[in-house]
């Protein structure tokens, strides 16, 4: 192709020797890479004005990129010019005889112009004339949009951005949706041509220009290599190493085989464990475990008569009646996490956890329930949770569920309000709060009217959205309750969704509804790519910017935006199956970021990036993961000390660090701590002493083939000998590499450093003993008892207790762990 | 860069101590001198029920009486308007400290009461935010937040019991555990660190032990140096702040008393010994059980009583440690309950509530603002502060005003965090 257009170029050039611009043009043009991009409109983003296609008659079409050179003559340099994409329409045209470049529709931000720009020398244009274009669609936007969705389409107040989204992929699905909902609460105010031509605004004004800078900021991303990936996704999801069978896979497979290992691990029990903490930071239902109140849950069973079926009256308790409360308790409190666990492990569309109509039961809540339908490989199974469905009760998914209603009450002053502003931010990734920036105060709203959320402007903006969702909850009582009322308040709005009224009412079914409209928005999607998002990073997609912030993080929401409307279009075509979302999600360059190549980016790239503190249950199945037990005290009483819930140090809250450690209990905690303060550095610097002090005793009573942490060396291998230096060395190598994720050279700084440490410690302690020390391991650290059997280790006249350490070799490396595991990159992950 | 990441940039590399955020006094140190607590009554309590009380008359729309308790048995303590005990609940003994009576004859000459304040919500997150941030919609920190931010430097700078704890970053929050807890982190290094006798037993030698915290350091240093992704960079700047802050909780033990309550007396504990042993410089403390849907008498009574035996507690532990010049105590709740029953003889949310506030700089015996019989806001001239209906209807963002003013909140950050409100002397 380029040899054909230097050949054509040449022809032309016989006849235009003196027409600069072109002769311009045509050199640039001999790299001859077609732009890619499907935008035809010319761009003007300072100081670089881009015109996607340009035709000239007989020589094709051009891609022409102009640089502001003057802002005081308003002269730009001919920059670029490369063959057009394929396509694209033309965007400007040049008269040969004026030598004049007409540019009708000119983009600069979310304004229009037409641009007439005059030759003046070999590579140089000027502006001569800018007149403002009013597109089709562009009033109708501000008046009818723009409120919303801002006048740049990047989201205004109730930060729903037009760039990107998730109905823009075509003019007929946006004006279709804009046709048949928009603007939301009063549909029929926009329909047709007015509909049509709006979309073909928003496709135009914020659809076309961000591919390439997009593109360029996703470049800067260095991603983990695929091993480190598939390291902390295993870590994450399913708590565990990699398998040597999923390194295999990585190893021969590449991103096609962390895909396969990652579709292992979607599986696994382990990652529903995960998927149940994602959610529930969301929804806080876990709020009604044991852990907050013995009966928390069946408490509000109020309606069930068996509620308390494992309660035979005080005297005649027997001594399952406290493992049967609670695991009743708790199972009934976990049936709405329980419903998305099953959506999910069964490959069932998410748009399901709303509009399932069926709910969870294991053996112990079915009994609460006074179900009897439901059959059970084992019913004292807590594990094993089936569909059920209570009889004359139109279930709605985790909407009708008896936890997410009462962890979100309603009242006659409240009127499902409260619900309704969590569906929204939730499931449909809308804050109501947000719209239209600020709520009025008080004194500066005029509410003497019977019902001012219907009619005063100021109270109509957001509960003509809220009131109709609210009022769709109106046969959910307070208690969560399904008792459909014999009336219902005609001072707000009644059930609805969208601008759409519900039907009017049979047998109690608007939750239902409401539910089938819920999903059908792509909001929806938009509110699970969210949750997963923020669950998997630890923090929420960037939110569209305002108005006046800074380029930088218009072009850092707009990249990240971009690739997420990516994912969320493969989720979607995926049947809404989550575990693509996630696998999506962990590939993507901002999972994988591990550095940039490009610091003219790092402002872009402010919050870029998964790693995020550990929260305490991360990091106690981390530990778990790594070192083959728990964080719960000494190995000695490991086997007598296995209750979990007031033993395990990270879950705790009561005597030990969960809640200190900034882990939520779903109720008077909510939020989850996100930067270390000065108690949780030294829970960190107390389980790297504790740990390391159970751990390497223990590693080292095991056969080193067997063992995690010392492969390398013995407890008799000092640093008198080379061989010594080069295998302590070689296990700092192995250390690193298990306990952090690093892949260092044995001559890498780092590993000399902690060479470094553990000669340090070693040679002090080697010096102190029989003074300041002593040949014993400190008492904790000692190891007498076996961990899984608690017998003792000193049986049948075979003594593998250790207790001494005579050449201070253990407590060296104990001083080489617990530096390794208050590192950044332990309790980061 | 906006001005609220630079102020967050200060907060990272420990220079937003120096910012010029005074509690009363001007205070450019490192150390405050002015204290602060927050009490927040989750659930939305009721002011009818404690300083604004109604009596049992009949509503005129026959919705019943605000109160189970006759106007009669309404008591005034010094300008204070105190309730009386529904008729259905045995009160608490006199003795308790949590006995309307009692606690107000012993604390009103230092409690100033804000009555009849429109939260503008029923719900309880929003009601919450708004009550201790001053604005309704998600992003404003709590204002024991901002108190606690010119000494975010300072490792429990802010000591949170839950509730509303938001702090946008400006200050890392300290969430409390039991005494016992405290002690294995004063004592990091010891295996025994809840016995005396044989805490002095390690893990390791204080020699290899400093030799391991210096190693950790460096190789921070190390690895920030080296970081190209901001986040990362960030966090580890973050860390390596933190972990520079001298946390002395040794000290602190030495403050809390031999047994520790539970509940809100045991925040209120650990928050006064953080005080004396110059740890923290806010706290918020948090109590439930008043978000009363059914036998609201019963369990609104119960739960108010608790509240003031904690707030008796807290005052008692300030005093004890000679604080009470220093700590300015903010008493309110998500917002109030419906003047009248629900059919389980419950009550619902309601969006008028009340605040208290006691100690440093608050003069009491004092009531501002009003409801009037159905338990609506009445409306308040800005300058008398005197009910008024042309008036304007005071909400928490009003509240917060006047409390930035009172506090002193630094310009910077009340510029990051405006509130566009009348000024009102609700606390001068």
């Amino acid at each position: 192709m380029s040899q054909h257009l230097r050949r054509r170029q040449t022809g032309w050039l016989d006849k235009c020797l003196l027409l600069g611009l072109l002769l311009s043009m045509l050199i640039l043009a001999l790299p001859a890479n077609a732009a890619t991009g499907t935008d035809s409109t010319p761009n003007f983003a300072h100081p670089a004005l881009t015109i996607p296609r340009i035709d000239v008659q007989g020589y094709g079409s051009l891609n022409l990129s102009l640089v502001l050179e003057s802002e005081a003559s308003m002269t730009f340099r001919i920059a670029s010019a490369t063959p057009a994409a394929a396509g694209l329409t033309p965007g400007a045209t040049y008269n040969l005889k004026t030598q004049e470049l007409t540019i009708p529709t000119l983009r600069v931000g979310s304004q229009f112009y037409s641009a007439q720009l005059r030759f003046i020398s070999a590579d140089r244009l000027q502006l001569v004339s800018t007149t403002a274009v009013v597109l089709p669609g562009q009033t109708a936007y501000q008046q009818l949009c723009a409120s919303c969705h801002g006048a740049d389409g990047l989201g205004g107040s109730v930060r729903v951005s037009l760039k990107n989204c998730s109905n823009c992929s075509a003019l007929d699905v946006l004006g279709t949706r804009i046709n048949n909902t928009m603007p939301l609460g009063n549909p029929s105010a926009c329909v047709g041509t007015c509909a049509s031509e709006i979309a073909s605004y928003i496709l135009t004004a914020f659809n076309g220009s961000s591919g390439p800078q997009a593109a360029q900021a996703l470049a800067a991303i260095e991603p983990l290599s695929l091993d480190a990936t598939l390291r902390n996704a295993a870590l994450h999801l399913v708590s565990r190493v990699p398998s040597s069978a999923e390194i295999a896979l990585v190893t021969q497979k590449g991103e096609v085989g962390l895909r396969q290992a990652l579709d292992g691990m979607l599986e696994e029990d382990a990652f529903y464990t995960r998927l149940g903490e994602i959610f529930n930071d969301m929804l806080l239902t876990n709020r009604y475990l044991a852990s907050n109140g013995a009966e928390t849950a069946t408490g509000l069973m109020l309606r069930f008569p068996t509620a308390r079926w494992y309660d035979p009256g005080v005297s005649l308790r027997g001594s399952d009646y406290a493992f049967n409360r609670s695991t009743t308790n708790d199972s009934v409190a976990l049936e709405p996490l329980e419903l998305i666990e099953y959506v999910v492990r069964n490959n069932r569309p998410m748009s399901e956890i709303l509009t399932a109509n069926y709910f969870m039961v294991n053996g112990f809540s079915a009994k609460s329930y006074g179900i009897t339908s439901v059959t059970f490989n084992n019913e004292r199974d807590p594990n094993e949770f089936r569909p059920a469905v209570l009889p004359g009760i139109p279930h709605a998914g985790v909407l009708s569920s008896l936890m997410f209603l009462n962890r979100y009450p309603t009242s006659a002053t409240n009127r499902n309000r409260a619900r309704s502003r969590l569906v929204y931010d939730v499931f449909l990734d809308v804050d109501i709060l947000a719209l239209d920036g600020v709520r009025p105060d008080g004194s500066a709203v005029d509410i003497s009217s019977k019902a001012p959320t219907m009619e005063n402007p100021d109270c109509v903006k957001c509960h003509s959205l809220l009131d109709p969702v609210a009022s769709s909850f109106q046969d959910w009582n307070l208690r969560g309750t399904f008792a459909p009322p014999r009336t219902w308040y005609t001072d707000m709005f009644q059930a609805g969704f969208g601008g759409v009224a519900a039907p009017a009412r049979s047998k109690g079914d608007s939750l239902q509804w409401l539910a089938k409209q819920i999903v059908a928005d792509p909001r929806f999607d938009d509110g699970i790519v969210r949750v997963v998002y923020r669950g998997l990073t630890g923090h929420d997609p960037l939110r569209a910017p305002a108005a006046n912030s800074p380029q930088a993080e218009t072009e850092a929401y707009l990249a990240e935006s971009a690739l997420l409307d990516q994912i969320t279009a493969k989720y979607v075509g995926a049947n809404r199956n989550l575990k693509t979302l996630i696998k999506e999600i962990l590939v993507s360059p901002y999972w994988r970021a591990d550095g940039l190549n490009n610091a003219a980016f790092a402002a872009v790239h402010e919050q870029t990036g998964a790693a995020r503190l550990l929260t305490p249950e991360l990091l106690h199945r981390k530990i778990e993961a790594l070192f083959g037990f728990q964080w719960r005290g000494p190995l000695d009483q490991y086997f007598s000390n296995r209750n979990l819930a007031s033993s395990a140090r990270l879950l705790d809250a009561r005597q030990y660090y969960h809640q200190i450690y900034g882990g939520i209990d779903s109720f008077t905690i909510t939020e989850r701590l996100s930067d270390p303060n000065g108690l949780m550095v030294i829970v960190q610097e107390r389980m790297a002493n504790e740990m390391a002090c159970y751990a390497v005793p223990n590693d080292f009573l095991s056969a080193r083939t067997a063992r995690r942490l010392f492969p390398h060396v013995e407890t008799s291998t000092v640093l008198t000998s080379a061989q010594g230096q080069a295998a302590v060395r070689q296990n700092i190598q192995h250390l690193h590499r298990y306990l952090l994720g690093e892949e260092l050279a044995l001559t890498d700084a780092e590993i000399e450093h902690t060479y470094a440490l553990f000669s340090t410690v070693l040679q002090q302690g080697q010096s102190a003993l029989g003074t300041s020390e002593t040949t014993s391991l400190p008492t904790r650290c000692m190891r007498n008892n076996d961990i899984s059997t608690g017998a003792s280790l000193n049986t049948g006249g075979v003594d593998r207790r250790l207790r001494n350490d005579n050449n201070y070799v253990v407590r060296a490396w104990m001083a080489v762990v617990a530096y390794l595991l208050a590192d950044y990159r332990f309790i980061y992950g | 860069m906006d001005r609220r990441k630079f102020l967050k940039a200060l907060s990272a590399f420990g220079l937003a101590g120096t910012l010029p955020m005074t509690l009363g006094t001007t205070v450019w140190g490192a150390t405050a001198q002015r204290l602060f607590v927050t009490v927040n009554a989750s659930g939305g309590w009721d002011p009818t029920a404690l300083i604004d009380p109604k009596g049992n008359s009949q509503r005129a729309d026959g919705l019943g009486p605000v109160n189970k308790y006759p106007a009669s048995a309404i008591k005034s303590v010094g300008r204070l308007q105190v309730a009386g005990y529904p008729d259905s609940k045995e009160p608490p003994a006199k003795s308790s400290a949590g006995h309307l009576e009692t606690f107000f004859n012993k604390h009103y000459q230092r409690l100033r009461v804000v009555n009849g304040i429109d939260t503008q919500t029923n719900g309880h997150e929003t009601g919450t935010r708004f009550v201790w941030s001053g604005r309704l919609e998600e992003g404003y920190p709590s204002v024991a937040a901002l108190a606690a931010a010119p000494y975010a430097s300072q490792p429990m700078a802010f000591i949170s019991n839950g509730g509303y704890d938001f702090t946008d970053g400006l200050v890392a929050p300290v969430r409390t555990a039991s005494a016992a807890t405290f002690t294995s982190l004063a004592y990091p290094n010891s295996q025994y660190a809840d016995n005396a006798a044989l805490r002095a037993q390690t893990y390791f030698s204080n020699k290899a032990y400093s030799t391991v915290e210096a190693a950790r350091q460096l190789r921070l240093a190390r690895l920030g140096s080296g970081e190209t992704l901001p986040q990362r960079a960030a966090q580890m700047a973050q860390l390596e702040k933190v972990r520079r802050g001298d946390v002395q909780l040794d000290g602190l033990l030495a403050y809390l008393p031999a047994q520790v309550s539970t509940g809100l007396k045991g925040q209120a504990e650990l928050a006064v010994a953080a005080f004396a042993s110059g740890q923290a410089v806010s706290a918020n403390l948090n109590l439930g059980g008043f978000d009363t849907h059914g036998t609201h008498d019963d369990d609104q009574t119960d739960a108010l009583t608790l509240l003031l035996e904690g707030i008796d507690h807290l005052w008692e532990q300030l005093v004890l440690r000679g604080l009470q010049d220093r700590v300015t105590v903010l008493i309110g709740s998500d917002f109030g309950r419906t003047p009248f029953y629900n059919t389980g003889n419950g009550k619902d949310h309601w969006n008028i509530t009340s605040i208290m506030a006691m100690g440093a700089g608050i003069t009491g015996n004092r009531v501002i603002g009003a409801t009037d019989a159905n338990f609506e806001a009445l409306k308040l001239n800005p300058g008398t502060l005197e009910p008024h209906s042309s008036g304007i209807v005071v909400t928490p963002k009003h509240v917060h005003r006047a409390l930035r003013d009172f506090l002193g909140v630094s310009s910077e950050l009340d510029k990051l965090y405006p509130l566009n409100v009348e000024r009102l002397a609700l606390f001068a």
